[in-house]
């Protein structure tokens, strides 16, 4: 197995977004999980940035939707226009048909419009007029949003939140990196001159071994014991769906992967397990979703680790 | 480290203490210092914090002179250790730090119940026991899954089970087979004994007024064949009075002869005798009490005695629970010789002599004469446990006759003894027990000390006759559930505390008889050894552990047993572990020391074998053991 390519990108996406490894990491898991990443924190920390990067370091296409109050559904998905020449309707694909997108603050649309792109997230295809069309491969999406207390906000729905494979926060960049920051250009156009570091087939081989990494008996019944205690803990109203630990699976061997094993170790799940289930449960008390990593990082450490 | 465990620790300092200070043997104090515990366990459980290093030294070494005194004041080693042992109870209730401070605490709670054991006999005791053996059995159980990694309640609830009933069965067994001696464990004897009245060398008159309100049970009695009249448990008897003081002028003790385990003081056939099976609680005194005439003892002790009243005497107080088995003839005639310490009477008693010649008057013979003077006694005076204070310059006896006319026991015998020695009968008066009532529930007799009791013997034509002038007073009956409860003390007492040699061997020969040939069995009584069964419960062990080590090491299979070796051994290192330990934990800890890189290699093959594809090898066997030495031996730094 090699991981000379893995290494190169992580390389290169660190190299925009400084000091902040853990996140770039988690964001190449989630990619090779074949999952979709949501990115949470109040704007300006980078979080676009780090989407965009991914995108342009991957020969992939790229397209970005600013979310809106007055976005509607066909705005991501496309129309159907009528072709004279032709004289039949003619499907434009929206800027959902793109390798990577970025739904930047998603929070900020209607619900409606979240809801359209559940379906792309889940089964990577559209339905429009009753015409299936399929999403191209490797596809991904990355949604950034601003935290809920925030103006302006609908909070996303749980069936919504639980298509994300993996929820990570950004933070504010360390004071050596931010001064770093501060002090070169900013803007999106050196990313936009940066050349891809993984190749399409890279990506998609790279997914494929994931999908191979060997997840021992005890590993599976570790991950499910985990998952099992968020359905009974005293704190937890909304326990995690049997697509979360689905989910989790995939990120535990992506991680392994990324890590250059392909077999997972119940440190992969230790690690993943905040990230991963933080955002599907919902606590009795308190709404966010930082309160809700507290409590499954409590759990993590109360379950016995396979030895 | 869960909650569970740090409450299962607390739960076990408490039991042991709180079995030291049910004991009634420890100092007060040391009962107010017992409290500590809670504060210091309440704070172990909620924040997990710990006192600072330097109070508990300070403390430690306080405890240690506290204990260096109280070692030489009160003279008793054996008290001051059970002192100490609560001291540090507390003391480590505010030092847990480490897994090995647990274990202190369970080793320290096990010797404070041994401790206990010695102290008292109790059924109080069995339920603190059981009570004590679930929870060590739970606690070692979690901290066996703790260090193996892996645990729930409902993993745990099977293993503590069977353990703890395991445990118990071997108790049990243990109990059954040990040879039983008439030592103790230690010399000197701690139980408290119930004071008693009457029973000691003088008795000052007035003293069974002090005790006749008070229901502690004294003895039961099991006994067959319980006819009217037998309900006079006979103690000691005293032949002097000085006016307000009866003791014995005659302090001669025999030695009792020993056959086999019985003392025969005069041979007796067995069907002459009623035999009383007698469970005494320990007493203030070393007499002990049967029906009269006496025969024959059977009793674990080295000596008997017997005086020249024929009142048997144990070599020393009665320590504790004392069974006997007393052999008696009630109704067969004792012969007496007329000496002149039955005719004594205190000066000053002209008026009890005149009394004595007026009611006697119509007797033709002593007997008839002092049955006269039992009934004056009965009818003319009243019975009252409430008696005023003689004037001064008054006798008791001559107030009670003459002025007050009320008394209890002591006085209705005192006098008669005294009437009776004025007539020139020779008397003498007994102090013991009488009546006793009836438990239903496991038809045994119990004794209290309110039963205590005088009464008269005079010697009437060379034989000695007992004369009860005492009316009888009518006492309400306990209620059902005090019996019930009272029949489950007797069970303890019977089965567990008096469980004898006799016993013993009365199970082995049931347990042996069904296979055990006739010649085996003449021998079984001196031959038999229960050590006989330690080889086979030895063996029965060694094959449970093995069989344990190997479903251990086919449950986890090789790496893992590996990995805890390694874990082990870093620990030992000094590497301060979680458990259970993942392999990032280790690499975290050992980064930056010289076993880093072996670390590193052994926990790479380790994962590899265990979650990844790679099978056990021979030569990765090898690697193992190889790096496993390194790690045990190398330097920790450069």
């Amino acid at each position: 197995m090699t991981n000379q390519p893995l290494k190169q990108l992580q390389a290169r996406l660190t190299s925009i977004i400084r000091g902040k490894e853990e996140a770039v990491k988690m964001a190449t898991v989630t990619f090779l999980g074949q999952g979709n990443l949501l990115i949470e924190d109040v704007p300006g920390v980078g979080k676009t940035t780090l989407a965009y990067a991914l995108a342009k370091s991957i020969d992939c296409s790229f397209q970005r939707i600013q979310f809106t109050s007055d976005l509607l559904p066909s705005d991501i998905i496309g129309v159907s226009v009528f072709n004279q020449e032709v004289r039949e309707f003619e499907f434009r694909p929206g800027p959902l048909f793109a390798n990577i997108v970025l739904a930047d603050e998603i929070n900020r649309t209607n619900p409606k419009t979240q809801s359209a792109l559940l379906e792309a997230m889940n089964e990577r295809r559209v339905t429009v007029e009753r015409r299936t069309y399929r999403l191209p491969e490797p596809f991904m999406v990355i949604a950034t949003q601003n935290p809920m207390e925030y103006q302006g906000t609908f909070p996303l729905p749980e069936s919504q939140l639980d298509r994300f494979m993996m929820h990570i926060r950004l933070g504010y960049p360390a004071p050596q990196y931010e001064r770093q920051a501060v002090l070169e250009q900013s803007g999106f156009d050196f990313l936009d001159r940066l050349e891809p570091v993984l190749t399409r087939q890279d990506m998609l081989r790279m997914q494929a071994e994931t999908e191979a990494v060997l997840t021992e008996e005890s590993i599976v019944d570790y991950l499910l014991a985990i998952v099992g205690e968020t359905r009974r803990h005293e704190m937890i109203r909304l326990g995690v769906s049997t697509r979360g630990a689905q989910f989790f699976l995939r990120a535990v061997k992506a991680l392994a992967y990324h890590e250059g094993r392909d077999y997972a170790v119940p440190d992969d799940v230790k690690d993943l397990a905040p990230l991963v289930l933080g955002h599907r449960i919902i606590l009795k008390t308190r709404k966010y979703i930082s309160d809700a990593v507290g409590v499954i990082s409590e759990i993590v450490d109360k379950i016995p680790v396979p030895v | 480290m869960p909650q569970i465990y740090k409450l299962l620790t607390g739960l076990l300092a408490f039991t042991g203490t709180v079995s030291l200070l049910l004991s009634g043997e420890m100092n007060p104090a040391f009962s107010v210092v017992g409290m500590g515990l809670f504060p210091g366990y309440y704070q172990f459980l909620r924040s997990g914090l710990t006192a600072p290093k330097w109070t508990v030294s300070l403390l430690s070494f306080l405890t240690l002179i506290v204990f260096g005194f109280d070692a030489l004041v009160s003279r008793d080693l054996f008290l001051a250790v059970a002192h100490l042992t609560i001291a540090f109870q507390v003391i480590k209730a505010f030092d847990l730090r480490d897994p090995w401070d647990h274990l202190q605490v369970y080793f320290v709670s096990l010797l404070q119940l041994v401790i206990a054991s010695e102290l008292m006999s109790s059924l109080v005791f069995g339920g603190v026991f059981i009570v004590f053996i679930v929870l060590l059995v739970a606690a070692m159980v979690l901290s066996h899954f703790l260090t193996e990694g892996g645990y729930g309640m409902v993993k745990m609830v099977r293993p503590v089970t069977v353990i703890t009933v395991v445990t118990i069965c071997t108790t049990a067994l243990f109990f059954v087979l040990l040879p039983r001696t008439p030592y103790r464990f230690v010399g000197k004897s701690h139980f408290r004994s119930i004071r008693t009245a009457g029973f000691s060398e003088r008795v000052e008159f007035g003293s069974f007024g002090t005790v006749k309100l008070d229901p502690t049970v004294i003895m039961r009695i099991e006994m067959e064949g319980r006819r009217a009249g037998m309900d006079y448990w006979r103690g000691l008897t005293m032949d002097f009075f000085d006016g307000t003081t009866w003791r014995h002028s005659e302090r001669d003790r025999i030695p009792v002869s020993r056959k086999d385990d019985t003392f025969v003081i005069i041979p007796f056939r067995q069907e002459d005798v009623v035999a009383q099976k007698i469970f005494l609680e320990p007493i203030d005194s070393d007499v002990i009490f049967c029906l009269a005439p006496v025969k024959a003892i059977k009793a674990e002790s080295f000596r008997l005695f017997v005086d020249r009243e024929r009142a048997v005497f144990l070599p020393g107080k009665a320590s504790r629970k004392t069974v006997y088995t007393a052999y008696s003839s009630p109704g067969e005639k004792v012969p007496g010789i007329a000496e002149q310490r039955y005719l004594q009477l205190p000066g000053g008693i002209q008026k009890i002599r005149d009394l004595a010649g007026r009611i006697a008057s119509g007797g033709s013979d002593d007997r008839g004469r002092a049955s006269l003077i039992e009934e004056y006694l009965k009818k003319n005076y009243v019975y009252s446990l409430t008696v005023r204070r003689p004037p001064a310059r008054v006798g008791p006896i001559e107030d009670f006759l003459f002025t007050s006319r009320r008394g209890y026991c002591e006085h209705y015998a005192t006098s008669m003894v005294l009437l009776l020695r004025a007539l020139g009968i020779p008397a003498r008066i007994v102090n013991g027990f009488h009546g006793g009532e009836t438990n239903e529930f496991g038809n045994y007799l119990i004794v209290r000390q309110s039963d205590a009791h005088s009464w008269v013997e005079a010697l009437i034509g060379g034989y000695w006759v007992r004369f009860d002038p005492t009316p009888s007073a009518q006492a309400a009956g306990p209620s059902v559930s005090a019996l019930l409860l009272d029949s489950i003390t007797m069970a303890w007492s019977r089965y567990v505390v008096g469980f004898s040699a006799e016993d013993q061997r009365k199970i082995l020969r049931s347990v042996a008889l069904p296979v055990a040939l006739p010649s085996l069995r003449e021998g079984m009584r001196l031959k038999w050894n229960p050590y006989f069964f330690l080889p086979l419960l030895i063996f029965i062990l060694v094959v449970l552990f093995i069989r344990v080590r190997r479903r251990r090491a086919e449950r986890y299979g090789f790496a893992t047993v590996q990995f805890l070796k390694l874990v082990k051994v870093l620990r030992s290192r000094g590497f301060n572990m979680p458990s259970p330990a993942t392999g990032r934990d280790i690499r975290e800890r050992v980064a930056g020391s010289a076993l880093a890189g072996t670390v590193h290699e052994f926990i790479r093959l380790y994962e590899e074998n265990r979650f990844g594809s790679r099978e056990v090898t021979p030569q990765d066997r090898k690697r193992y053991a190889a790096m496993l030495r390194q790690i045990r031996t190398l330097p920790l730094h450069y």
